[in-house]
């Protein structure tokens, strides 16, 4: 067995051990309540959808696939990669662990990459079942063809708070803590953005929005919705979603700076834990 | 010289064996504790017992050997490689067995198992691996838990499966941080038949830490005394009791031990005091005569018309060996004499 077999040795323990704890299934009764329940509840409101421009309940189901980026989806790889390494040394497990002749950074690798999968598998099951209940409500919908694009875009964006909540467990090694400080970035990040608009509404100093294209929010939410606009376009009812998404969701000038912005925030938090994972001692049981 | 304590001997040198083991000043520095400098090397085939009260350092040079610490000076290292920068290649035929484990309880022993084999990266076919599962799950005992949730078994159970999982593969080295908390006393005595077998049969090396001496008398061929962060006491159980303790005990069970025989005992060179323990007599004898002693002991009462049943040396010397050892390093070093539990 290589190297490769022990990183996925671990990348399996990783999402078995996640899965085994309660907050992943809650995560996962929230996923198929929000991709179902807009849905159903939109179904029973005529009134709703005959105001609607035509065809664009055809097209509904992008809504709700962008829908979930801002919110659910950050604020789901908190709660996955926050608990990743912290909850181990909280357990006492990882002293086992890392007692054998395994290499620290595979044991670190396969932990990453087994959050992030099981990260991937939850963006799935929603991506599907946010499909499937617009076809259910609403019949056929069109433009799937860039669903696989749209799951690999969501799942990049998703990195950023991914990797910063994995540093945090990392170096905080309370998964308490982990999750706090995450979501605080995570939540402040929103607030300031919010704040920045505002003032820069008010006074068209271009240095507050400036400050917008830097928060960690800006370019995980930019990027899958510069995305469709850029590949939303014909028809006016994609018009109308394109608009209304690039009204909402898009705060970077290009998707070159949303994607450079994602690397910097994911490799630094990546590099951050790594480094101090392979310096620092292994604690017996946090408590 | 440490505060005149009787000094570290030496790692008693076996022809032909080298140290597998070697901690080199090795020193672990908390800020408010320190711990060292430890120096001890550990030679193949020595099965050491690892002693010292709660606190003294006993886990963190354990952690220290494992390189899931670092030194903050001096160096630790096994078969010449260092721990920490060449963990996989030090690590590789060291099984580790933790103080009261703290296994994953979503899984099964059989899982656990399954996760120390693909991380051991042990070769041979899928069959081959359930086989030697199952051997150590045989040799644990818990084969009809096999399939249990570790978060069901009880405290001892658990303490079964950390030790089979480092039984697992070839371990040349058993690194074992209390491996008998928490069994029963069959569990006991399998286990120290397990690790006797390790020993003999494999020519493996045991570093063993704990407190049960009568535990680390029976199965050690060598001790190491761990206090305050340094090592008091280091070399075959025999020397390190000698050396601890400047006299023995006799232990002696009799009928008819009038004022008058106990008056004459008193006497005799080298007895320094007599006391009742139970049905028993404890009879302190003063340097290393106690042969001697015994036999005049042995010769009085059945001049004396007493009923002799049993005259022996008192078995649990380690014991008192190690308490002597911790009461006279306070002592030197200042500290408040320790009331260690159980000992009066």
């Amino acid at each position: 067995m290589g190297r490769a077999d022990v990183v996925f040795t671990f990348a399996r323990y990783e999402i078995r051990r996640a899965v085994a704890r309660r907050k992943v299934l809650i995560i996962i009764a929230i996923t198929v309540l929000l991709d179902i329940l807009p849905y159903a509840a939109l179904s029973t409101r005529q009134s709703v959808i005959r105001a609607l421009e035509p065809g664009v309940l055809q097209y509904i189901w992008i809504i709700g696939v962008l829908a979930i980026q801002p919110l659910f989806l950050n604020f789901t790889a908190i709660l996955i990669a926050a608990g990743a390494m912290s909850e181990e040394y909280e357990q006492g497990t990882a002293e086992l662990l890392l007692s054998k002749p395994v290499k620290r950074g595979d044991y670190f690798l396969g932990k990453f990459l087994g959050g992030f999968m099981l990260f991937l598998g939850i963006l799935l099951v929603s991506i599907t079942l946010n499909v499937a209940s617009a076809y259910a409500a609403f019949g056929t919908q069109y433009g799937l063809s860039i669903l696989p694009r749209f799951f690999f875009i969501q799942a990049f964006s998703s990195l950023l708070f991914f990797s910063l909540a994995f540093m945090l467990g990392e170096l905080m090694r309370r998964s308490s803590l982990a999750y706090i400080f995450s979501s605080l970035i995570f939540f402040a990040s929103i607030v300031i953005n919010i704040y920045m608009e505002f003032v820069y509404t008010l006074t068209g100093d271009a240095f507050y929005n400036t400050v917008r294209y830097y928060l960690p929010t800006s370019p995980a939410d930019s990027f899958p919705v510069q995305y469709a606009m850029q590949n939303l376009h014909g028809t006016t009812a994609l018009r109308i979603i394109a608009e209304l998404l690039g009204e909402t969701g898009s705060v970077e000038p290009s998707i070159v700076y949303s994607i450079v912005l994602i690397l910097i925030y994911a490799v630094a938090g990546i590099a951050i834990a790594a480094s101090y994972f392979s310096y620092a001692d292994i604690s017996k049981k946090v408590t | 010289m440490q505060s005149g304590v009787v000094q570290g001997i030496d790692s008693p040198s076996i022809p032909g064996h080298k140290s597998v083991i070697a901690f080199n000043e090795a020193v672990k520095d908390y800020g408010r504790k320190r711990i060292g400098p430890v120096d001890l090397k550990i030679q193949k085939g020595e099965v050491l017992g690892f002693l010292g009260p709660n606190g003294s350092g006993k886990t963190t040079c354990i952690r220290m050997l494992l390189g899931l610490l670092r030194t903050s000076s001096g160096t630790v290292r096994i078969r010449d490689l260092d721990p920490v920068s060449k963990h996989a290649q030090a690590l590789r035929n060291v099984a580790y067995s933790p103080e009261l484990p703290n296994l994953q309880t979503f899984l099964t022993p059989r899982e656990i198992l399954q996760l120390v084999t693909h991380e051991l990266s042990l070769k041979g076919s899928s069959g081959e691996k359930g086989d030697e599962i199952k051997r150590v799950l045989e040799i644990a005992g818990l084969l009809e838990y096999a399939d249990t949730k570790v978060g069901k078994l009880s405290k001892g159970m658990v303490q079964r499966l950390s030790v089979a999982q480092a039984l697992l593969g070839t371990p040349e080295i058993l690194v074992l941080d209390e491996p008998m908390i928490g069994l029963d006393p069959a569990g006991v005595a399998h286990f120290r038949e397990v690790f006797r077998r390790f020993v003999s049969e494999g020519g493996g090396t045991v570093f063993m830490s704990s407190h049960i001496m009568s535990e680390v008398e029976s199965l050690c061929t060598s001790v190491a005394i761990i206090h305050n962060g340094k090592i008091l006491f280091r070399g075959p159980v025999d020397k390190v009791i000698r050396d601890a303790l400047d006299y023995s005990i006799i232990v002696l069970e009799a009928e008819g031990i009038t004022s008058e025989v106990l008056e004459k005992m008193n006497s005799i060179p080298s007895v320094t005091e007599v006391t009742t323990v139970g049905n028993a007599f404890e009879i302190k004898v003063q340097g290393s005569n106690s042969d001697e002693v015994r036999a005049s002991i042995a010769g009085l009462i059945i001049r004396m018309g007493g009923k002799l049943y049993t005259i022996k040396r008192a078995d649990n010397l380690l014991e008192r060996a190690y308490i002597e050892a911790l009461k006279r390093d306070d002592h030197f070093s200042g500290a408040t004499p320790r009331q260690i539990p159980g000992t009066g």
